[in-house]
């Protein structure tokens, strides 16, 4: 068939919504097979389906709205046509306590997931070089054959603790039953990893309450709000529950305005919606907080006292935070003394009122000691686990737990033997000094369980594809965006479509044909079983579980590169399309106008205004960015909402292998980072590089708008 | 009585999140027309969310807007149509016949809000992509404009199920793509000759306003402006 044939049929399909000309290229159409139906539907009917969207940690419950259509599918190994139940939108389950109904930009996209041109439809294994991304199909059956032989050899020769396994960040019966295999074949725990971990503010939290796990703010309830840094109404911890809530603060307390602060270096989508915006130079958001305490005490509005157990993790607290006066914060943030001490009032005289600190600002080398002193703020004023302020949502599943960070076994001396991959991709996320690639391909045997072929699971030698969310058992046990407890699971909403198998199935099965049985073995036959049957797992006490730990001083950020020869903070930022990158394969969210650029289909660099001029940079011109440890080249975007000592730039683009829509498209800023980390918990600390800019070519079309594409401009340079 | 359906879009509530943009694409077939067409302005969005600065760093706010069809009463967009493609229907909306229209792009020159789309080429999904589309909803041919219904596959088979059980439809049971998917809840759609409707209430809030209510075109979208927090008010 010529490439115009090719275009030509599918307009056709496109057009009539039917899949009968989908035979393979060369086989005339009466010789497609159409299996039997394998459900009963009505023609034209829709029934709703629940589902729990995967797209990230908020685990949002979802109806899917099913009709009937034709699919092409495989079954029994051959390629087919089938009539059947195709989910066609997703909307928020109502009955669910996180996602209410509703459901965030992504959650919208989620569908394109399942439906995806380059969804891996069956298993594949490596015949090229390694990364070179040829593959060739395979046998479930002899794939497992495979791994079942490698697994039976490490486990024989007392290597089991060399299998690895490397995921995200995710909880529920998944993550237990993957902690389970490992626990019982002999491997380590497994790695989470994800780029924006909230490591930081767990231990945060554990520290300070004694519960290690993400923050609910009650913004339905609150009347005075300072956010330091957090993205809550975008990228970060539970947006659509943040989001419903933000609505009724704004309108759904009758008689109270709600004054909504925001205190950051970039302004973010969440701080666009701020009342009053406080700029900071990054890294001491966490002095703002400190000084509104200071004022609080100082004046007798709250004694220390009031922040108990959060007050004592900070050190000097008791004294009254003497080394955080009002001056002393000006000379550390540049606000002045009187707006520190207007806020301090505002904030304690307006209860309830909340603070709550997350994402950029949590990665620092101090983000720590940011997190505990926003914390102290919250205790101080009585604003835990009381309408209007921080709660915790129940949880019957334990937390993830301080997860194995990737660092250690990217630190550790040997390579893991076997390493199993389940849709993280730390080769894309992970700075240049991590050398993860390096370390890949060191590792003997790699086995991916993702639907995608990404920089990282290029690199592995069987794929084993998942099934996609609506073809699996799902199921969530959200760790925050609820007061009370908001567990959901369901199952399939589809069919699946191709040879995939359901990963926890694959991990089941796989345990049942070892050598060696596990010790003892995994009490399921199959996932369904296991979703349906209690947990093994303790729940999360509700009381503070760990005795007080020592104060934590203040310590001043650290910066990779001298300022000299790298002048301005960089700030890399949660996509509100793309997010990390992991969504950068779905068309939807790139066609998605950046809610502060209207960019798509781009990356960028967002300088100041002032900054630009200085250095002769206009709007789409190309930039380099340079760190100590690499560059990168974006067009420029000039935005007001940035100062003239930092640059910011957007996750997610910038993909080398990423499916036909985020493959060679714009850049990505994890490889400029260096790879400082916050001591504690090991996490990385983002914000924290230092660079360089420098305009090295005119604009090269890369940079597309939609605010320029209706003919109206409503803005350019924020003087509009 | 007859139905007239509006909307109200609260900007104090509004975080500028753009769920509504994903929900109408999912929900009404709208093509993604890749990165070389979007960059010569051929993307396609019936909602957007409009951002503007405001001030210098670091003195600096942003307001963002969504801005969909405002379903004139009195709508530019009709007069000029040769065809009558671009007409009032029955319930006050401004309805798009798709094979009527010829393609002259009159109606997009003369609508003020800009939220018409032409089709510049056949719309392509790239299979198995063709699965997301919704079978309620009619794919529009290269030649055609195209922009925000008010989703009224939706309220057409509200209409038709309230009827057949003789009954109204009740207020908050229909919604848009965009308004059910809307977090914060910012876009209230209902019936406005029904005073009791939450829209119709919202409508005649002293924060209401239209978008360029002066040049007449009677936009059915009442837009509540931000709420300003001052010491007075705690
Ligand atoms: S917040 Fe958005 S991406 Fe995350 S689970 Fe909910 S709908 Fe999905
Ligand atoms: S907003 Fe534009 S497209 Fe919609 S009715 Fe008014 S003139 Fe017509
Ligand atoms: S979904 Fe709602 S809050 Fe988000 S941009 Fe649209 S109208 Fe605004």
């Amino acid at each position: 068939m010529t490439p115009m044939d090719r275009r030509r049929f599918l307009k056709v399909t496109a057009i009539t919504g039917t899949s009968a000309a989908l035979a393979r290229c060369g086989n005339p159409e009466h010789q497609i097979i159409r299996f039997v139906p394998e459900e009963e539907l009505t023609p034209g009917i829709a029934v709703w389906k629940p589902s729990v969207c995967p797209l990230c940690n908020a685990g949002c419950g979802v109806l899917a709205r099913v009709m009937d259509g034709d699919a092409e599918v495989f079954r029994n190994g051959e390629a087919g046509v089938t009539r059947m139940g195709l989910p066609r939108k997703l909307e928020g389950d109502p009955a669910h306590g996180v996602s209410q109904g509703r459901l965030c930009v992504r959650g919208q996209a989620a569908l394109q997931v399942t439906y995806h041109p380059d969804r891996l439809a069956s298993p594949r294994r490596r015949v090229g070089e390694r990364g070179s991304g040829a593959f060739e199909d395979i046998t479930w059956d002899a794939a497992l054959t495979e791994l079942i032989g490698r697994l039976d050899t490490l486990v024989e020769a007392g290597n089991a603790g060399q299998i690895a396994f490397i995921g995200r960040p995710r909880r529920g019966r998944r993550a237990e039953l993957v902690a389970e295999f490992l626990r019982r074949i002999g491997a380590p725990a497994p790695v989470a990893f994800e780029f924006f971990d909230d490591a930081v503010i767990r231990r945060a939290n554990e520290l300070s309450f004694g519960r290690y796990q993400l923050p609910t703010i009650d913004l339905a309830r609150t009347h005075y709000l300072i956010g330091f840094g957090a993205d809550f109404l975008g990228t970060w911890n539970s947006p659509v529950a943040h989001g419903a809530a933000y609505g009724r603060m704004r309108q759904g307390q009758p008689g109270t305005v709600t004054k909504f602060v925001q205190v950051e270096p970039r302004m973010s989508q969440t701080g666009a919606s701020a009342n009053e915006w406080v700029a900071v130079p990054p890294g001491t958001e966490g002095v703002v907080a400190l000084g509104l305490a200071h004022v609080i005490m100082r004046d007798g509005l709250r004694p220390a006292s009031a922040a108990g157990r959060a007050g004592a993790m900070v050190e000097g607290f008791a004294q009254g935070l003497a080394a955080f006066a009002p001056a002393d914060v000006e000379r550390y943030t540049g606000i002045t003394p009187a707006r520190i001490e207007r806020l301090a009032r505002e904030f304690a005289a307006n209860g309830p009122a909340v603070a709550v600190i997350g994402g950029p600002a949590l990665a620092h080398t101090n983000g720590l000691a940011q997190a505990l002193a926003v914390n102290a703020l919250n205790a101080l004023v009585g604003s835990v686990d009381v309408p209007g302020g921080v709660l915790f949502t129940p949880t019957e599943v334990a937390p993830v737990g301080p997860p194995r960070s990737l660092r250690e076994v990217v630190g550790g001396a040997a390579a893991p033997q076997l390493l199993l991959l389940d849709e993280a991709n730390p080769v894309y996320a992970s700075p240049p000094g991590w050398h993860v690639a390096d370390l890949l391909q060191r590792v003997p045997f790699i086995v991916s369980f993702g639907a995608f072929v990404d920089e990282t699971s290029v690199l592995a030698d069987l794929l084993l594809p998942d099934h996609s969310f609506l073809e699996s058992w799902t199921e969530s046990s959200p760790e925050s965006g609820s007061a009370d407890a908001a567990n959901a699971t369901a199952p399939p909403a589809m069919h699946p479509l191709y040879d995939t198998r359901s990963m926890p199935d694959v991990l089941l099965d796989v345990a049942r044909r070892l050598q060696r049985p596990l010790d003892p073995p995994l009490p399921w036959q199959t996932f369904d079983e296991m979703v349906q049957a209690p947990t093994t797992v303790p729940a999360m006490p509700a009381a503070p579980s760990r005795a007080p730990d020592t104060p934590r001083a203040w310590a001043d950020a650290r910066f990779d590169g001298e300022a000299g020869t790298y002048p301005f903070h960089f700030l890399p930022y949660a996509s509100q399309a793309l997010l990390d990158g992991s969504l950068a394969h779905l068309p939807w969210l790139q066609e998605l106008p950046d809610p502060l650029t209207t960019a798509m289909w781009s990356a960028w660099v967002e300088i100041n205004p002032g900054t630009a001029e200085r250095l002769g940079i206009a709007e789409g011109d190309m930039v380099e960015i340079t760190s100590a440890h690499g560059s990168v080249r974006a067009p420029a975007v000039i935005s007001p909402g940035i100062g003239p000592t930092a640059v910011a730039m957007p996750a997610g683009q910038g993909h080398d292998t990423f499916t036909r829509y985020a493959s060679g498209r714009g850049a990505n800023p994890v490889h400029v980072l260096a790879p400082l980390d916050e001591p504690e918990t090991g996490a990385l600390a983002w914000s924290a590089t230092r660079v360089r800019i420098a305009r090295v070519g005119a604009a090269d079309g890369s940079l597309i708008l939609f605010a320029g594409a209706t003919r109206e401009r409503p803005d350019h340079h924020g003087r509009g | 009585m007859a139905y007239r359906w509006g909307m109200v879009v609260d900007l104090d509530r509004c975080t500028g999140c753009e769920a509504c943009v994903t929900a109408c694409h999912a929900e009404n077939n709208l093509p993604t027309v890749g990165a070389d067409e979007a960059a010569r302005g051929r993307a396609m969005h019936w909602i957007r969310v409009e951002r503007y600065w405001e001030g210098e760093f670091p003195d600096v706010r942003v307001k963002f807007r969504p801005v969909l069809c405002q379903q004139c009463g009195n709508a530019p967009c009709e007069a000029v149509c040769p065809t009558y493609a671009s007409h009032q229907n029955e319930d006050g909306l401004n309805a798009q016949v798709y094979n009527r229209c010829i393609g002259t792009r009159y109606c997009g020159n003369a609508c003020m809000y800009n939220v018409r789309f032409f089709n510049f080429f056949h719309p392509q999904w790239e299979k198995p992509l063709q699965l997301q589309l919704n079978p309620d909803v009619s794919l529009r041919e290269s030649g055609v404009m195209e922009k925000c219904t008010f989703c009224v596959q939706r309220i057409k088979a509200a209409k038709s199920a309230a009827k057949a059980e003789d009954r109204a439809i009740a207020d908050g049971s229909l919604q848009p793509a965009c308004a059910q998917a809307c977090p914060a809840g910012a876009l209230v759609f209902g019936d406005l000759n029904d005073p009791e409707s939450r829209v119709a209430r919202l409508s005649a809030s002293p924060r209401g306003s239209k978008l360029l209510e002066d040049l007449g075109a009677e936009p059915k979208i009442t837009y509540l402006h931000r709420q300003g927090w001052h010491e007075s008010n705690a």
